[in-house]
């Protein structure tokens, strides 16, 4: 394993930011850390980087136990054989493009000419090199990006940290980026640790994403795992767009809405909770105008709504139905005006079975 | 919404007059406020001007001449102008040094004492130069208390050492200006966003490494900035060159121009033409200050602060302890301990078992008129002067940063002048100014005031400028909209807003003014002396017993004083 954290606990005076969490990333691999803000994410980095002192649990890189409280190990930032990018870059302003990416060579006294190759190679990779001369102040945010990258590529670290490096791009820079960083990192194959809050990102990117909550692992799993198969309401709802419908359990199999409608429910494998509702995607839902009921033999769900509002996004309209109480998403390419009946369909694949946490987050 | 606007639109005459009325007043207190600061600053910087051209003294006939200038050139000047920069260059780098060192390490390691050490380095700030000067003369001197420990206790003479030297003057003036290198420091090294120093502990860099290639790098346009500082406020000092100098025949510009005012053969137009040639110097470096802070502000590293790791010292604790405390000894604790020790001798001598004890020091300062009255000067001047000068800051400030009138660019550049005018030489422009003008101002406590509040003016609108430019003029201009003239508008919203500034300008100048000596050593009188004036003098009679209880007792009303403002006043507890 690259990375192992384990029963990582991280404390602010009194206040416990991280909660004893645990969770590897193999070589090669590529993890983001998922969640709302303040939820720990930077500072579980942080932790690994050695620029946070962990209060408890183990961290090991490469197999080395870098951060031991208990054992009183704590292996300082600059022994870790690390790369990291920051969300503001941290290019130093004192420095020239070229400066700042040799910083990591030029301190382990690596030869003059090593490290103008080095710089120029990295540099070269990032696209960079015609400016390699320049003051940082003299960089859009794109470009300063791109430095913070070659900055933390050059020294052939074991690991790469990366704390929300495109939040300060635009929509579009921010894409393509995206597939760049993931090239990048598997030509290295070295582990990779992705803090985000855009779950766009991490799905895009990730081999693997952990959701975190209030210093908390709720889920760790692939991106489709966490997309179709999300544990609780808040990965459900944190991750894509979901609506959710109340449903209880009737005489030991089947479940049902507050409505009485029956629904057909992929519940394998959810956890044990003391509520439960059932999550359907926008995308994954039909929806016709009228009340058509179901055609016997059919399988699907149905239920009956009307149209309250709706929003207009270009590639499709989505639209919010009131289905006896409950309001459920729905995308779809045609037009329809406030206030139509219609009937939802949807298979029992899509409608997934979630755990509703009493205490809300 | 259009509701609200309502009112406003009903009353526009009846607006418009009571607006004109009100701007009518404050066009009238602005150039009061012009007439003033120009007459203040001007008068003594004309008449030193004049007077360096003239060949007699101030008051006396004589004619015009360039003697004065030529007389620059003279060896005496000239050797004087070398010690004067040798000594300005020595002091800002040694001090630089320990107080960037003294600030990093309290506030960017592990250091466990800051809690105690931070506030004597304050102590020390406010530490009078002269008092700090006449202790290390009781220890230094050559028949001070360390050579006589050298000698008799340790017979080895080889290690004496004497205090009235280059070599001594640097060593007391590094001790003054310590603290005021570190309280210009430590805010741009609280304030630099740790991320920079957090990416190169990432790239690998040992925490000296980041030290030296970024921490330092992007302090360097505030450490060049607090070094100039640091040079004029050395070059400028007078208390400390001319205590340590005058004995031991060391002479800088400062105390050549006292020397030259106050001993026969007295030269005042020689004096005066060595003012004007000190000011230009200070002036310069002022100029590049400006210029080096602004190029800063591009560059200047900001962001949230707090959360960078602090540096283990590990095996350098003994060094940062040593550095801190044997800091704060040198230049406060034993220094205090020494004066103390002097007050309640009867005869000095350097055994504490071989001295007679006695309180007759303290008993002489309470039945004393002439102490007394010093210590009652010395109230007034600094408790009146200071709201006087708070007032002319808080309207200079306003008009230069506010209403912006015609003119308002001389004021502030009047304002700001006093900043290169050593206090020596302000004194001689006095001294000059009102042997000629028919006020009756010579030997009055007005004087003084007039004096002090010259010198610090700058301190003023630096003090409560630095908060007004904070305060966005959309506040002023939403209570106009809503009906408030101009005048009620500075009273209701801007006042109250700025208020902390201006007791934390008020607290800054009441301490300037209780430790000031410098320009008033030439324009005091028997009746206007002030308490540095007294400890001066007894100390130049070489009553060292009594000079040290009136020491004593200055400085423990100042440090009390500070202790209460800052309790009192939230708004000086950052500085
Ligand atoms: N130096 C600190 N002192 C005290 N509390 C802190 C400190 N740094 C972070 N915290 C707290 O720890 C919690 C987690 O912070 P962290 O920066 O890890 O959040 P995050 O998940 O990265 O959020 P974001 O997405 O906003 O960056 C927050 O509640 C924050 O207020
Ligand atoms: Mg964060």
């Amino acid at each position: 394993m690259s990375i192992s954290v384990d029963n990582l606990t991280k404390r602010f005076g009194g206040l416990t930011v991280v909660h004893g969490i645990s969770f590897t990333v193999a070589k090669g691999e590529f993890i983001s850390l998922l969640g709302p803000s303040g939820c720990g994410k930077t500072t579980t980095l942080r932790c690994i980087a050695g620029l946070d002192d962990a209060d408890g649990g183990e961290i090991r890189i490469a197999d080395r136990v870098v951060s031991a409280p208990d054992k009183g190990i704590g292996v300082p930032a600059h022994e870790r054989q690390i790369g990291m990018v920051f969300q503001s870059y941290a290019i130093w302003p004192h420095m020239t493009v070229a400066a700042n990416v040799g910083f990591p060579l030029a301190i382990r006294k690596v030869a003059a000419r090593e490290v103008e190759k080095q710089v120029d190679d990295a540099l070269e990779i990032v696209g960079m090199r015609h400016l390699r001369e320049r003051q940082p102040s003299q960089l859009s945010g794109g470009q300063q990006q791109r430095v913070a990258l070659a900055r933390a590529i050059v020294g052939r670290p074991r690991v790469l940290l990366f704390d929300e490096p495109l939040s300060n791009l635009d929509a579009k820079l921010r894409e393509g980026t995206r597939a760049e960083i993931r090239q990048l990192q598997r030509e290295l194959d070295v582990a990779a640790v992705y803090v985000t809050h855009d779950q766009e990102e991490a799905l895009s990117m990730s081999d693997r994403v952990i959701v975190m909550d209030s210093g908390r692992i709720t889920q760790t799993g692939t991106p489709k795992e966490l997309y179709r198969r999300p544990a609780n309401r808040f990965v459900a709802d944190f991750v894509g767009r979901a609506s959710f419908i109340d449903v209880a359990r009737v005489n030991g199999s089947g479940w049902t809405t507050p409505g009485g409608v029956v629904l057909r429910i992929d519940d394998a494998g959810a956890p044990a909770a003391a509520r439960y509702q059932a999550m359907l995607r926008p995308e994954s839902v039909a929806m016709v105008r009228g009340t058509a009921s179901a055609a016997a033999g059919d399988t699907a769900n149905t239920l009956h709504g009307r149209v309250v509002e709706s929003q207009y996004l270009g590639a499709h309209t989505e639209y919010l139905v009131d289905v006896s109480g409950a309001r459920v998403k729905v995308h779809s390419r045609e037009d329809f005006d406030l206030g139509t009946e219609v009937t939802l369909r949807f298979p029992a694949e899509v409608c997934r079975l979630v755990a509703l946490s009493d205490a809300p987050a | 919404m259009s509701d609200q606007t309502m009112p406003v639109q009903v009353l526009p005459a009846e607006a418009r007059t009571r607006r004109g009325n009100a701007d009518g007043v404050l066009t009238g207190i602005y150039w009061i406020t012009f007439a003033v600061v120009a007459a203040m600053v001007l008068i003594p910087v004309v008449a030193l001007v004049y007077g360096s051209f003239r060949t007699s003294a101030p008051g006396l006939p004589g004619e015009w001449t360039l003697r004065n200038y030529i007389g620059l050139a003279s060896g005496g000047v000239l050797a004087s102008m070398l010690t004067t920069m040798l000594i300005g260059l020595l002091t800002s780098v040694i001090s630089i040094a320990l107080g960037t060192a003294i600030a990093l390490i309290l506030h960017r390691t592990d250091f466990r004492h800051g809690g105690i050490v931070m506030p004597l380095i304050g102590l020390t700030f406010y530490f009078p130069s002269f008092i700090l000067a006449m202790a290390w003369i009781i220890v230094g001197a050559p028949g001070g208390i360390y050579n006589t420990v050298i000698d008799d206790v340790l017979g080895m003479p080889w290690l004496r050492a004497d205090i009235y030297t280059v070599a001594g003057i640097v060593f007391v003036m590094v001790l003054h200006q310590v603290p005021f290198v570190y309280l210009t420091i430590r805010g741009p090294i609280i304030g630099m966003d740790p991320i920079f120093e957090e990416a190169a502990s990432a790239a690998g860099a040992k925490p000296r490494t980041v030290l030296v290639r970024i921490t330092l790098p992007l302090l360097s346009y505030s450490l060049i900035s607090s070094f100039i500082l640091t040079f004029v406020l050395t070059i400028e000092q007078f208390a400390i060159p001319a205590l340590l100098g005058i004995p031991g025949q060391v002479t800088v510009l400062a105390t050549q121009l006292y020397l030259l005012v106050r001993f026969s053969p007295a030269d005042y137009g020689l004096a005066a033409a060595i003012g004007i040639a000190l000011s230009l110097v200070t002036g310069a470096a002022i100029w590049a200050q400006r210029r080096v802070t602004r190029a800063g502000r591009l560059t200047t590293v900001t962001g949230k602060a707090g959360r960078l790791k602090l540096v283990p010292l590990g095996r350098w604790r003994w060094a940062a302890n040593l550095l801190c405390f044997g800091f704060v000894f040198l230049g406060l604790v034993m220094p205090m301990m020494i004066l103390l020790y002097t007050s309640v001798l009867k005869w000095f001598t350097v055994n504490p078992l071989e001295g007679m004890y006695t309180l007759r020091n303290y008993v002489f300062i309470w039945e004393s008129g002439s102490t007394v009255r010093s210590f009652t000067n010395t109230l007034v001047v600094s408790g009146v002067g200071a709201a006087v000068g708070v007032v002319l800051g808080l309207l200079c400030c306003y008009f230069t940063l506010r209403l912006r009138p015609r003119g308002h660019r001389s004021l502030d550049f009047l304002a700001s002048l006093p900043f290169g005018v050593p206090g020596v030489v302000l004194g001689l422009g006095l001294l000059w100014a009102y042997a000629y003008l028919p006020l009756p101002l010579y030997g009055t406590l007005a004087l003084m005031v007039i004096a002090f509040v010259t010198r610090f003016l700058p301190y003023a609108t630096e003090t409560i400028g630095g908060q007004m430019v904070q305060i966005d003029k959309s506040l002023e201009e939403a209570a106009w909209v809503n009906g408030a003239t101009r005048i009620g508008g500075i009273r209701r919203i801007l006042l109250p807003l700025v208020s902390p500034s201006l007791q934390g300008a008020y607290f800054l100048l009441f301490m300037a003014f209780f430790r000031e000596i410098s320009s008033a050593i030439l324009i005091y009188s028997v009746n206007t002396a002030v308490i540095s004036i007294s400890i001066w003098s007894f100390f130049e009679q070489a009553n060292w017993g009594l000079a040290s209880a009136l020491a004593v007792v200055a400085t423990l009303i100042i440090f009390i004083a500070m202790t209460v403002i800052i309790r009192l006043v939230p708004a000086t507890r950052r500085r």
